[in-house]
Order: structure tokens, then sequence, then C-alpha cells
């Protein structure tokens, strides 16, 4: 792994290593160590859990670069790397303080590798969802809590303000209710609450972002209904449907739903209560 | 001449807008749209943002690495000054 500062600049080129595994640097800076610890929690759980060698399953360097630009309030994967802003400071602080938000980005880098789902409409959803799922698993294992202990909340130090988070899985729109700045989370729990954006950019293209709330719903009822720790059981089906080479680039809804349900019967047996909860999940999400 | 600068897009997708009038004359500013214009066929960044600029009743999709050196100080202003806007607000 390496870190790199990009000293509020938005460049790569000319961004200073803070950081690296061979070297191991001591560090001063708070965003460097948040993301040294997040990329580990996350590579941890991909090979300890599932054996998968880093991104791309063939031991990619995992590059990240904080304090890019002048108090962006963001966090994204450009396909290379992981990127992390410092947020304005007033509504976001900065998009390493919290464990899932690291996780998501570099899940975005897996399922790029794998089924690499389009980013728009369901497909592009349910790529968001997926970060989500794994990132909220990763904070969970790195914190040692269960099911029923996590409160499901993703980036909830990255937003000011004790009542607010980016997103809920537990209860999708509801993260941030009447905030003074952004309003109220839009994201629904139900597929008849999808909501039809335009595939373009100031329509997060058809609603990436929104939609996703959806298949996360699902994917907390299955877990909470399993029980125990959720990486252990809803886990392991969701990595197994995101890395089967029958789940198409432009999947949606329907399709992620059956296959839960095809790889929970073949871990956990037909007439399982797993898959019975994995089937009540997409049930509540109206899927 | 009033041009407006709108970001969206992210890891939760907010719109934020600012505008500012500039003197710059309209032929500069077609110029630097076509200059700015963001390749829309590059592959989209997970969770990125996504820049707008608007001249007149003109919106482009901007790429705000390739502004030129003699405009740098007016993006930056106007990034600094962007606001977000509720949802359900645009």
């Amino acid at each position: 792994m390496e870190v790199y500062d990009c000293r509020q600049k938005t460049d790569f080129i000319n961004a200073a290593l803070l950081w690296d595994t061979k070297t191991n640097q001591k560090l001063t800076s708070v965003a460097g160590k948040n993301v040294i610890r997040g990329g580990k929690a996350s590579w941890d759980f991909y090979w300890q859990l599932f054996g998968r060698n880093s991104i791309d399953n063939k031991g990619m360097l995992i590059r990240q670069y904080v304090h890019f630009d002048k108090g962006m309030d963001n966090a994204y994967w450009d396909g290379r790397r992981m990127v992390y802003g410092d947020g304005d400071g007033t509504v976001f602080t900065s998009f390493t303080s919290d464990i899932d938000v690291i996780g998501h980005e570099l899940t975005h880098g897996v399922t790029e590798n794998e089924a690499n789902l389009d980013y728009e409409n369901q497909a592009g959803a349910l790529n968001e969802s997926f970060s989500d799922i794994f990132g909220i698993m990763i904070k969970q294992r790195f914190n040692n809590q269960d099911v029923k202990k996590s409160n499901w909340l993703i980036g909830e130090k990255v937003m000011i303000g004790p009542k607010y988070a980016l997103r809920s899985l537990k209860a999708p729109g509801t993260a941030y209710i009447n905030h003074p700045e952004l309003g109220s989370d839009p994201q629904p729990a139900t597929m008849d609450k999808y909501q039809n954006l335009p595939d373009t950019e100031s329509g997060d293209f058809g609603g990436v972002h929104i939609n996703s709330g959806i298949p996360n719903f699902a994917f907390y009822v299955a877990a909470f209904n399993m029980g125990g720790y959720a990486w252990e059981k809803a886990g392991r089906i969701w990595y197994a449907v995101l890395t089967d080479a029958g789940l198409a680039q432009d999947a949606n809804f329907t399709a992620v739903k059956n296959l839960t349900i095809v790889h929970a019967e073949k871990i956990f047996g037909i007439n399982s209560p797993e898959v019975k909860a994995v089937k009540q999940g997409w049930s509540e999400a109206k899927v | 001449m009033k041009i407006k600068l709108t970001r969206t897009g992210g890891f939760i997708p907010i719109t934020k807008a600012a505008e500012t009038d500039v003197n710059i004359s309209n032929q500069e500013l077609a110029n630097l749209l076509v200059t700015l214009k963001h390749d829309t066929a590059a592959p989209r960044i997970k969770d990125g943002n996504y820049y707008e600029l608007t001249v007149g009743s003109n919106s482009t999709l901007v790429d705000l690495e390739k502004v030129p050196d003699e405009y740098k100080d007016l993006f930056s202003k106007l990034k600094s000054e962007l606001k977000i806007i509720k949802h359900g607000e645009f």
C-alpha cells in the first residue's frame, strides 16, 4: 500500500509519498493514519475471509491519496486509486474519518475487477450497494460488531453533527433528516419508491447513490435475520454473487436477488434459514 | 456576462453552484467552453464529482483540469464559492 499527500492540489503527479508498506514511515497526518488503518482493515477483510489478494485478486498495489483539493467534500475511486478530500469543515470533515468510506471506495475497485457493473440505473445502484455493503461489513469486523450491535450507518464521523451520517442500510432515507444545508436523505428502502432519474451526471446516472438504498435494505434485513456477524453468512453470499461470472455488467435488482438465492442455497442448503432470510430481505425491499 | 459553475455527483449526490460576473467576450467564452469540454467517453469515476459551466442558456460539462492559466484564478474563486443546493431546490 502507498499513501500520498496531494497537499490540497488536484494533480497526482506532484503528490508526495507519505507512507508505504515497505518503509512503514512514522506519520503525523491524521488522514494518512486513517487511510492506512482503513486500507489494512479492507485488505484483511478480503484476504482473511475470502482469500482475495487485493483489489484485483492479483496483488494490486493499493494507492490512496489524501488532502486532495481544497476542502473537497468527497471521496472517490478513479479506476487506479482511492482519493479523499478534507471536507468543507462545515457539513463534512475529512472523508478518511470512517473505515466504511475507505472500504466502500476499495470495493469499487473489486467490483470493477469482477462484474464491472455499469455505473448507471439499476446496475449502477447495485455497484454502489456492493460498496456500501462491504464497506459496512469491513467497519463492523474492525469494531467486532454483530448485526445487533452495529448501527448500520455509513460515514457517521464524516458528516458533522451527532444526528447525521451519509447513509443508513438499516433505514435508508433517514441518515440525515432536515439537515440545515442538505435537507433530507433521499434514499428509498423499497422498490415502489424507486426514483427514475435521468442517466446524466446531474441525475446521478439514474440515481445510483439514491436507489442503492433498496438493495442495501435487502442486505440489512437478510443479514439481521441470519444473526451473528454479517460477514459470516450474508457476506459470504453477497461476495459469491459479486464474483460470480454469471453476474452481468448490466444486472438489475431482480438478477441479483435471484443470484443471492442461488448462492445461499449452494452454501447453506435449499431449505436453510439463510435462504429464507435472503428471500425475506428482498421481499421487504419489495423486489 | 454571468457565468455559473455547478458541481454534481459525489459519495452522496449533492448539487453545488456559484455564479459570477465576468468581463470576457462572447467569442472568448465560446472558445473556453470548447477548451474545457469534458470527455464524455471517459470511464465514469465512481463517486466522482462533475462540473457544468453555464453561459447564458448554454450549459456544458467541463473538465476543470483543462482550465488555461489565465482563467485559473476565476475558476478557483468559483470553486471556493460553491454553495450547496438542497434536494428538491434545483
